[in-house]
């Protein structure tokens, strides 16, 4: 697919391209794959050396994945404990079944406001509800103030990455865009430079804009509190310089117990972006006579997550605290980059939240874009159980398109079908490689070796040899063996 | 010691020089050693592609040509990993309970090559000699779920003449993961790409691993590439004694 | 239509864990694995030290002081600053509020004021070495959020009794969980241009700690 086909970058799970097509078109971008394994082996280097020191870290993973999962199953619950706790500290609590009912509070309450401006930090469930461009819609300017936001915003990109959105943008590219947008004729790429000028842009903005939006890191049910951790400071700006503050939070973002941060957050920095902590993190409750907003909502997002929720073995997807170390540490990832995943939530966590979202209708590419490796297990501080997840889904979708008659021609399921059909029996099997090995040798060159196969063996041999199927194979040797000491 | 080989469906067909290592090594062992001829698949495949109604009764074929074995050895630590790690949740899920029981009995007693030589039957040193400049690859699996370890690593220490030496990124994926490389062809070969260039700064002359899936991904492109290695089973290596080197050249080079 | 919903979602969510659910939620709360390091192992020395190290490694300035060079200590910082008018929280020890410069104290500043002064001091709740975190539960002697926030130098006068080892150690410390709370572990910062990091995004850009040595060694 060429780029002018290809088109901007689509993260919007019902339109994206399947991630095999998608996956073609960012391999075909060095410049891309370049800031990603670079930004990544920076993350990792420094993740690595944090865990190796922190001799609980098992420890901690194991507590957190607990407490997370005690969370979940107790959910209604402490959901009602943090409305009761946070209404009794001023602030007001809304709840919202989806995303088209959660950008309708928050367009009301902004109305409330008469705000035609409103600044953003990062939150990701933001974007999930695709809340910018709706207020776009309705007259009112969404500011992000996050670093990497403002480089998405002014250079029409899109995120791809949890954590850091924009490492797939390197110095230059950001450097062409602030001058363009900022009017900076003179900027250099240096990343002190640019910095320096994007704390200058937001200033202005912070200090007069009264209404502003964010996520959360963490709902405490205990105190009806808040958590948010960052590492700019347009957060603590955003959350105590304007007079209304609106948070919205998916429904899994709670925590029992204030102290349940001692685990969380020993775990999010390291995970995240290799830090013992990051540089700010805030904690308010309702509201606070004389210190910050003065009004303030709470929206908590449902959106699919109940339906998750019921789900068992899926339950654990909701347990992840988007610390982004599942896709730090996917090889997959590492060569694709996150656009691929036509999801504002990419990589390993990506692949089994975005399809679950969409209630298994869309996405359904998503769960096979894994070889499975693991390596997201074995980093998730919460220990999400991922592979199993994916192999759950995989047969979920399967089950669909059985249904659904889709792949009746499809050569891969054809030959997977015949295949279960040759091993329910020796001697069909046996009868099986021997037909193959004949057919085979019709592919196999002089140096015995297939170069090319057809059909769904072409997808193999686009890039590997395969060596020729050997004129005895094991059973049959073994039987021989057998006969000849007789 | 008497012992069942699995071989795996793939081995059968693709690799049948790994089986007759394995023979050749656990016999020179002392292992009596059975090939049960009803055997095809652990069902990993059709499990991992989301077939799942298919790999049960793989699963079931399994346990039912095994329950009464003494000890199963497989020469393949992602079918090792299937059975470990997924037949569990697949029994659960079938309902059988008495199906169930003898797959909950029969686990113990299934190892990868690599488990039963050191955990079994307790050696590291198992005669072997293989003269050559080695690079040890550490399959996903084998790593991960089944966490071999140290494992692969005290049996090639003890293999006469051998030189390994480590694949920078050692823990990082092939890119092969089953179907995965040809439904997502151009990202497990985009995978390969990056790992074979680890592979080959090692400058080693055989890849080795206990999976020949992944042997047969990167051989594949090794192979296409003209790129002077080889891959061969941990098996071959290890089979490999002394006297081969006396009259023969290795069985198993490609 | 918000209750509405909040009546649907919940009963999805009650519905969707009426398998796992606790008739006993706290007990069963009380019953998770906890089994990382709660208490650190270090001297009281080793920890104040790591403290004092890791605040330099996020390249804030640190300076150690005894109780009677405390003044002297502070005077000699905001003298260094090169600057003049500084905010300070309603409730900070009037000692600490050195002769020759120009005080704004905290008693309903506008933000433009805020914004106008040049630095801030402040005392803080509690110091976590582990990261090097200051944390601030903005009471009498720490000020407001937004007064640690605009100015661009922060002077953060801390305790080495106030200093533990471990997160979980500060957590023990809350007599209960605070309303407000800021756990500053550096400067501001970003690594979003090719994971380079900067320093001093928003927030203040320079954090001086002056580590008074209140315990007998």
């Amino acid at each position: 697919m060429s780029d002018a086909e290809y088109g901007r970058v689509n993260l919007d799970p019902r339109f994206a391209p399947p991630f095999p097509e998608a996956a073609l078109h960012e391999l075909r971008n060095p410049q891309l794959r370049k800031n990603v394994a670079h930004a990544i082996d920076v993350i990792q280097g420094k993740r690595g050396k944090l865990v190796a020191e922190k001799t609980d870290w098992q420890a901690l993973r194991e507590a957190a994945s607990e407490i997370r999962t005690h969370v979940l199953e107790n959910l209604g619950e402490y959901l009602e404990q943090f409305e009761e706790r946070c209404t009794a500290a001023g602030g007001v609590v809304h709840w919202a079944a989806d995303a088209a009912e959660a950008r309708s509070l928050i367009l009301d309450l902004l109305r409330q406001e008469n705000a035609k401006e409103v600044i953003k930090i990062k939150t990701m469930t933001s974007a999930e509800i695709q809340l910018n461009p709706f207020l776009e819609a309705n007259g009112i300017r969404a500011y992000e103030t996050d670093l990497a936001e403002i480089i998405l915003q002014l250079g029409e990109g899109e995120p791809s990455h949890i954590v850091v959105p924009a490492l797939h943008v390197n110095r230059s590219q950001v450097r062409e865009i602030f001058a363009r947008r900022m009017g900076l004729k003179n900027l250099s790429d240096d990343p002190q430079e640019l910095t320096n000028a994007a704390r200058t842009y937001l200033r202005q903005k912070f200090l007069s804009i009264p209404t502003a939006i964010s996520g959360a890191n963490s709902l405490i049910a205990e105190t009806g509190s808040v958590a948010v951790v960052e590492s700019e400071g347009n957060g603590r700006m955003c959350l105590t310089l304007p007079r209304t503050l609106i948070t919205l939070a998916g429904i899994e973002k709670v925590i029992p117990r204030f102290q349940d941060l001692e685990v969380i957050l020993q775990l999010l920095a390291r995970s995240a972006t290799g830090e013992r902590m990051n540089p700010y993190t805030s904690l308010w409750t309702g509201v606070a006579p004389g210190d910050g907003p003065q009004k303030f909502h709470v929206v908590l997002l449902d959106n699919g997550r109940s339906s998750i929720l019921a789900k068992p073995k899926e339950r654990q997807t909701l347990k992840c605290i988007r610390c982004a170390a599942c896709m730090n540490a996917c090889p997959v990832y590492r060569q694709t980059g996150g656009h691929a995943y036509g999801s504002i939530y990419p990589g390993p966590i990506g692949a089994i939240l975005t399809p679950q979202l969409m209630n298994m209708e869309h996405a359904q590419s998503l769960p096979f874009a894994s070889s499975l490796c693991g390596a997201c297990y074995e980093v998730c501080p919460v220990k999400i159980n991922i592979p199993e997840v994916l192999i759950e889904l995989r047969a979920q979708v399967v089950n669909q398109e059985r249904k659904q008659a889709k792949r009746i021609f499809d050569p891969l399921y054809i030959g997977l079908r015949i295949a279960s059909f040759l091993f329910a029996s020796a001697g069909r099997f046996h009868a099986a490689q021997w037909l193959g090995r004949n057919f085979a040798r019709l592919f196999t060159r002089q140096d015995g070796w297939m170069h090319s196969l057809p059909s769904v063996g072409a997808k193999w041999t686009q890039t590997r040899d395969l060596r020729g199927l050997p004129s005895q194979n094991f059973h049959e040797w073994w039987a021989q063996r057998g006969k000849e000491s007789k | 010691m008497r012992a069942s080989l699995f071989i795996t469906c793939y081995n059968d067909i693709l690799f049948p020089e790994t089986g007759r290592a394995v023979v050749r090594l656990l016999e020179r062992l002392g292992v009596a050693l059975e090939f049960n001829p009803r055997q095809t698949c652990c069902g990993q495949m059709h499990a991992n592609s989301g077939f799942r109604r298919e790999a049960f009764a793989q699963a079931r074929r399994f346990v039912q040509i095994y329950r009464d074995t003494e000890f199963v050895v497989v020469p393949s630590s992602s079918c090792v990993a299937m059975i470990r790690d997924q037949y569990p949740g697949l029994f659960e899920e079938l309902g059988n309970d008495a199906l169930r029981k003898q797959f909950a009995a029969l686990l113990p007693r299934v190892y990868e090559l690599s488990e039963f030589l050191i955990d079994r039957l307790g050696v590291e040193d198992v005669g072997s000699c293989f003269p050559h400049r080695v690079a040890y690859h550490a399959s996903c699996h084998g790593v991960r779920v089944l966490q071999l370890g140290e494992r692969p690593y005290r049996l090639l220490a003890k293999v006469r003449g051998l030189e390994l030496v480590p694949i920078p990124n050692a823990e990082r994926c092939c890119g092969f993961g089953g179907t995965f490389s040809v439904k997502n062809a151009e990202v497990s070969s985009a995978m390969l790409a990056a790992k074979l260039q680890d592979v080959v700064s090692t400058r080693a002359e055989y890849c080795t691993a206990l999976d020949n899936s992944c042997l047969m991904h990167l051989g594949g492109a090794m192979h296409r590439e003209y790129v002077g290695m080889k891959t061969i089973h941990l098996a071959e290596i290890l089979a490999s004694t002394e006297a081969d080197y006396e009259r023969f050249p290795v069985e198993g080079t490609r | 239509m918000s209750t509405s919903s909040r009546q649907r979602i919940l009963d999805r969510v009650r519905a969707a864990t009426v398998a796992v659910a606790s008739t006993q939620a706290g007990e069963a709360y009380a019953a998770l694995a906890r089994g990382y390091i709660r208490q650190g192992s270090l001297t009281r020395e080793a920890c104040v030290q790591r403290m004092v190290e890791r605040l330099r490694g996020y390249d804030a300035s640190v300076v150690e002081t005894t109780p009677d060079q405390l003044l002297a200590a502070i005077r000699a910082q905001l003298e260094a600053s090169g600057k003049r008018l500084f905010v300070a929280p309603q409730g900070l020890p009037a000692e600490w509020l050195i002769p020759g410069f120009d005080w704004k104290i905290d008693h309903g500043l506008t933000t433009a004021e805020i914004e106008a002064a040049e630095g801030v001091v402040t005392a803080a709740f509690c110091g976590v070495s582990d990261s090097g975190t200051i944390a601030l539960h903005h009471g009498p002697a720490e000020g407001r959020r937004a007064l640690t926030l605009l100015p661009d130098w922060h002077l953060c006068i801390l305790r080495a009794s106030q200093v533990v080892e471990t997160l979980p150690e500060y957590f023990d410390r809350c007599p209960q969980p605070p309303a407000l709370a800021t756990y500053i572990s550096g400067p501001s910062a970003t690594a979003d241009i090719e994971m380079t990091r900067i320093k001093g995004v928003h927030g203040p850009r320079f954090l001086q700690v002056i580590l008074l040595r209140d315990e007998s060694r």
